[in-house]
């Protein structure tokens, strides 16, 4: 690990489970930008139906998650998979997964 | 967040890509959002740098109680593109978006490069669409509002101050519907904006007026939907304005951008790409 840093690629937990990426998604969530939400948070929770969000929040979401992670993260894709949706509302496990792929497909990567 | 502060409002913004200025402006009770979820601004991020943002009062932008004529809103425009440090813009603008874009090319020539129009109404022009209380999408609109708990007539098209009215004092029995129709983010949406002056602004010609519209000589592209409500509209633009040129996008209604998202994209990239002087794509659309 010394030694990427030293080539300043960012460290990367490589063991990041889906349960520990659910829990940073929901404790942003919890108080997402003014709105608080008090209900249970899982991987069946919708973006949309459950939590009122908006397209707008999920762009902003993005954005936080990458601060959150200190890494760029393709959300361009998972905003242009949802436009494609005929019901535009997604469960927060395909976020999840998506965090997932893309967190430990970077560590391979640099 | 990358948000820019001009004349004490905030704006968010999102920017990619390297070249000439492209700037996407959305519609009345839209937000910056609808780019991402057709994928555009990745696609025309290949040639130009693509700026977008949240008009005041919408998305994550600050919501002043007034200032939302398309003269006050095309005023934000060149002050955010003086902010960023942008150069002359191609402006793409969605519905009233598109008269914003248009206004700025009136009050502040040097600013705009180019114009793509994508559907806007122009009340400044409001004697040209007699007939869109018979358009054939109304029905479907109608009731689809109906479905939410509101009530609109044939002559509200023109006046969304009343949508926003209405959601804001919704019945409580009616509330379940509007959540069910349209979700609770879009009644945050429009009783954020019931509380300015929006409604009744947008509806202001504002100094756009048909002589001034006329006037505009900057290359356009009217770019409509094939069964927008508004193709008297676009006719007019092409046939009045000295360097504009109707293009219709098929199986297309007002919202061409949702309706057929893969054509809008393509359309879109291909025309800016003729606006700023770049060589036509060969083969691949454009919507790669």
């Amino acid at each position: 690990m010394d030694g990427r840093r030293g080539l300043g690629i960012k460290e990367v937990d490589t063991t990041m489970t889906q349960e520990q990426i659910l829990n940073d998604v929901a404790s942003i969530l919890r108080n997402f930008n003014g709105r608080e939400y008090s209900g249970d948070i899982g991987l069946d929770t919708r973006f949309f139906g459950d939590l009122g969000l908006a397209s707008i929040d999920a762009v902003v979401l993005g954005e936080t998650l990458e601060a959150h992670y200190g890494r760029k993260l393709p959300f361009h894709l998972f905003m242009a998979d949802l436009g494609r949706r005929a019901v535009r509302d997604i469960p927060l496990g395909e976020l999840v997964a998506f965090l997932h792929n893309h967190l430990n497909i970077s560590t391979t990567i640099g | 967040m990358p948000r820019v502060t001009v004349d004490g409002t905030t704006f968010y913004y999102q920017q990619v890509g390297a070249g000439p200025d492209v700037v996407l402006l959305h519609g009345i009770s839209g937000n910056l959002a609808i780019w991402p979820l057709i994928n555009l601004m990745p696609v025309l991020a290949a040639d130009f740098r693509v700026t977008a943002y949240d008009l005041r009062g919408h998305g994550y932008s600050d919501t002043p109680p007034s200032g939302y004529t398309s003269a006050d809103m095309a005023g934000d425009l060149v002050n955010i593109q003086r902010a960023l440090g942008l150069g002359p813009m191609y402006v793409l603008g969605h519905s009233f978006g598109g008269v914003v874009a248009l206004h700025a090319a009136v009050l502040y020539p040097e600013a705009i490069a180019g114009l793509v129009l994508s559907d806007p109404y122009f009340p400044g022009l409001r004697h040209l669409e007699t007939r869109v209380g018979q358009w054939s999408g109304w029905q479907e609109y109608k009731e689809q509002a109906n479905r939410a708990g509101l009530e609109v007539t044939e002559e509200d098209w023109f006046d969304v101050g009343q949508l926003f009215k209405q959601a804001a004092h919704l019945p409580p029995e009616r509330h379940e519907m509007f959540r069910k129709e349209l979700g609770l983010a879009a009644m945050e949406r429009l009783t954020r904006l019931a509380a300015t002056t929006c409604g009744d602004d947008v509806k202001a010609v504002a100094g756009l007026t048909e002589e001034r519209i006329r006037s505009v000589r900057h290359p356009s592209i009217a770019l409509y939907g094939e069964n927008s409500p508004f193709l008297a509209t676009c006719r007019y633009l092409e046939q009045n304005l000295a360097n504009c040129r109707a293009v219709l996008v098929p199986d297309a209604k007002h919202r061409a951008h949702e309706e057929n998202p893969l054509a809008y994209v393509a359309l879109v990239h291909k025309h800016l790409r003729e606006l700023a002087g770049l060589a036509p794509l060969q083969g691949r659309g454009g919507a790669a």
